[in-house]
């Protein structure tokens, strides 16, 4: 699903070169739940951006899906994100001047689909995050969990095959933290890979497998037994 | 792969953030409403500036002698002047002529077509000229003759009658007489200051009255006589280019011919045009400037709010570009977003152009806009719109994406 071979990853401001990914390796397969962990300034971010097509890469090789993304426009790789990614953000993102209904629609009008198929879509996916009766509320009527299930939504809307998400509970407090994670498990049960970005030593222990970032570089790579799968149900 | 515009999330977003939106749609109306407008003065005042004035003015100049002492005898000296005037080389032709048209300043008389005090009349300029008047004014006989020289009088001073005979602008014959072709008025009896009998031997091709704002211009009479004054204005018409060499050497010339005498406003018709015309074009330079300068303020309005705008969102932008945006998608976005508040505020600038139009209608007497202004300006504010927006929506298109994970 996802590959990384010796990716590295350099930003240059005028002064100081700061080296996020050195030398990075990972090998991401349909249907994993991912955590990443690592201390502040690790490159944990920087792994995400790239995986997600939101940065370019200094060195090495990525391949989504098989394909070789180092060369693609930025046409290409915005239709790449749109229809292959969701994202999940920390903050949630929101779009405050839009109503639910309308935050969930803004990447299905780039995928350019019917309105009534978007008008299925939203309806469904705000359905799966329990927020459908919400619809024309703004973002700001919602409490930060129920913000962020809007942002599931959101992503989940265009089926996507590859979930990132970084500190999707960052922002949240330990209740709303473990429902959203329930529902990230649940998603990645029916089948979306998820790749998911946390400082929560627990939560991490939630997913099948974790990477440990240190200094650039995976420094610890392990299977674990998603325990929290049976507590769920 | 089919794009979907975003009207709809936009109308709804722009509700919610109205302030700055009404602001500039209301500003694009109000620079509509004032451009459209001026434009249009504009234009009518260009219109009047560009009528012809019927004589040679590039290459005609005038001059007032007065004349003192005992022995200055007018008829004399006025002829003598003539005669020099007219032989120098380089003139075309010479008249003694009572004002000059265009100039603000000349007579006018009602003209009937029947005897009477009670007839509907029709007013006009009066040039008094000999037969040199056609070939000085430049003028052309289209009807009937020319004076011959034995129809020219002396006018003495205060002499309250008329010659019988007079010339008349072709415009002049069908006011007169509307309902016979212009030619046919030639042989015609009018009757100037009521019952006082002239008839019209020549039609000419045109010739403007003195005062430019009057309604009746192009109405104007050509009357066979000199005039008998110490005071005399003769109008000289040059060959092309000899007009301010003329001007210098003939004051000269007739100082010589005549020394117990002033010359005063040598003046050229080109700047007697300027003079007379000098409020339209100052009117036109002022509402030109305002109209420039409330489109680009209008404009930098609009680079104001829209970059505004993008500094406010790029969070948002950024979460659009990670969520699938192209750049070209976010490019038009804030296309559509200004599409939106323009075409506000141009439907509204359209009811207030009428408005404002039919104000002036009712204060300054002006005439009604023509139709095709509306869509003209309303074209010129929405192209101005999507180009002053077109910058900060490319600097909105440059966020990058990676904006949505690393800001907070
Ligand atoms: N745009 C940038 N310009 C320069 N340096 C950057 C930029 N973005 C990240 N970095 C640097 O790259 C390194 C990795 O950053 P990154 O955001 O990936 O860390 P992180 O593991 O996500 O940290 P945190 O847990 O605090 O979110 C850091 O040293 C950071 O300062
Ligand atoms: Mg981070």
């Amino acid at each position: 699903m996802l590959s990384m071979n010796n990716i590295n990853k350099v930003f240059r401001t005028d002064l100081v070169e700061t080296t996020a990914l050195r030398d990075f390796n990972l090998t991401i397969d349909e249907g994993d739940f991912v955590s990443v962990t690592g201390p502040s300034g690790s490159g944990k971010t920087t792994f995400l951006n790239i995986a997600g097509l939101l940065e370019t890469y200094t060195s090495g090789q990525y391949l989504l899906d098989g394909t070789d993304v180092s060369n693609l426009s930025d046409r290409q790789r915005s239709q790449l994100r749109n229809e292959k990614i969701g994202f999940i953000f920390q903050s949630f993102n929101l779009i405050p001047d839009l109503n639910l209904y309308d935050n969930v629609d803004v990447p299905l009008r780039y995928r350019g689909f019917s309105k009534q198929e978007r008008h299925k879509r939203i309806t469904q996916s705000l359905e799966r995050v329990g927020l459908a009766n919400r619809m024309k509320h703004l973002p700001a009527q919602l409490s930060g969990g129920q913000q962020q299930r809007v942002a599931i939504a959101r992503a989940l809307a265009g089926e996507p095959r590859f979930l990132l998400a970084d500190e999707p509970t960052g922002n949240l407090d330990s209740q709303m933290a473990k429902s959203v994670m329930a529902l990230l498990q649940e998603i990645n049960q029916q089948g979306t890979t998820i790749v998911m970005v946390t400082h929560d030593p627990e939560l991490a222990m939630q997913t099948g497998k974790n990477v440990f970032v240190r200094d650039g570089q995976i420094s610890k790579h392990e299977t674990l037994v998603p325990m929290a799968l049976a507590s769920n149900q | 792969m089919k794009t979907n515009l975003e009207f709809g999330p936009i109308c709804r977003a722009l509700l919610r953030n109205k302030v700055g939106a009404v602001l500039i749609a209301l500003q694009i109306a109000l620079t509509m409403t004032i451009v459209v407008n001026a434009i249009f003065i504009i234009v009518e005042r260009q219109g009047l500036m560009q009528r012809e004035s019927g004589i040679d003015e590039a290459n005609s100049f005038y001059l007032t002698s007065t004349g003192f002492g005992k022995d200055f005898e007018p008829k004399r000296i006025i002829d003598q002047d003539l005669d020099v005037i007219r032989n120098t080389p380089g003139v075309v032709d010479a008249i003694q002529i009572n004002a000059i048209p265009i100039s603000g300043g000349g007579w006018s008389m009602s003209l009937t077509t029947e005897p009477g005090d009670d007839q509907d009349d029709v007013s006009t300029a009066v040039y008094f000229v000999d037969t040199h008047g056609i070939d000085a004014l430049d003028l052309e006989v289209v009807a009937g003759d020319n004076f011959a020289s034995t129809d020219i009088r002396w006018r003495e001073r205060n002499q309250p009658d008329w010659p019988d005979k007079a010339m008349i602008t072709k415009a002049l014959a069908e006011k007169l007489f509307p309902d016979i072709p212009w030619q046919s008025v030639v042989g015609k009896t009018v009757y100037i200051g009521e019952d006082e009998p002239v008839i019209v031997t020549g039609i000419v091709d045109k010739l403007q009255a003195p005062w430019i704002g009057w309604s009746e211009l192009e109405n104007a009479m050509l009357s066979p006589e000199k005039m008998v004054t110490e005071s005399t204005r003769y109008f000289i018409r040059t060959e092309p280019g000899q007009r301010d060499r003329l001007m210098a050497e003939l004051e000269n010339t007739l100082a010589n011919a005549y020394g117990n005498r002033l010359i005063r406003n040598v003046t050229t018709v080109t700047q007697t045009r300027e003079q007379s015309y000098r409020q339209h074009s100052a009117m036109i330079k002022i509402l030109s400037t305002v109209m420039v300068l409330l489109t680009l303020i209008t404009a930098m309005g609009i680079v104001g709010l829209t970059s505004f705008n993008v500094n406010r969102r790029r969070k948002q932008i950024g979460t659009r570009r990670a969520l699938g945006a192209s750049k070209q998608a976010i490019v038009r976005y804030f296309m559509l977003e200004n599409v939106i508040i323009s075409t506000t505020g141009i439907l509204l600038g359209v009811a207030m152009t009428i408005g404002l139009n039919m104000l002036l209608i009712e204060w300054f007497a002006m005439t009604a806009l023509d139709w095709y202004y509306i869509p003209a300006g309303m074209a010129v504010l929405f192209v101005v719109g999507q180009l002053a927006v077109l910058g900060p929506a490319l600097k909105a298109a440059a966020t990058p994406p990676a904006i949505a994970t690393r800001t907070v």
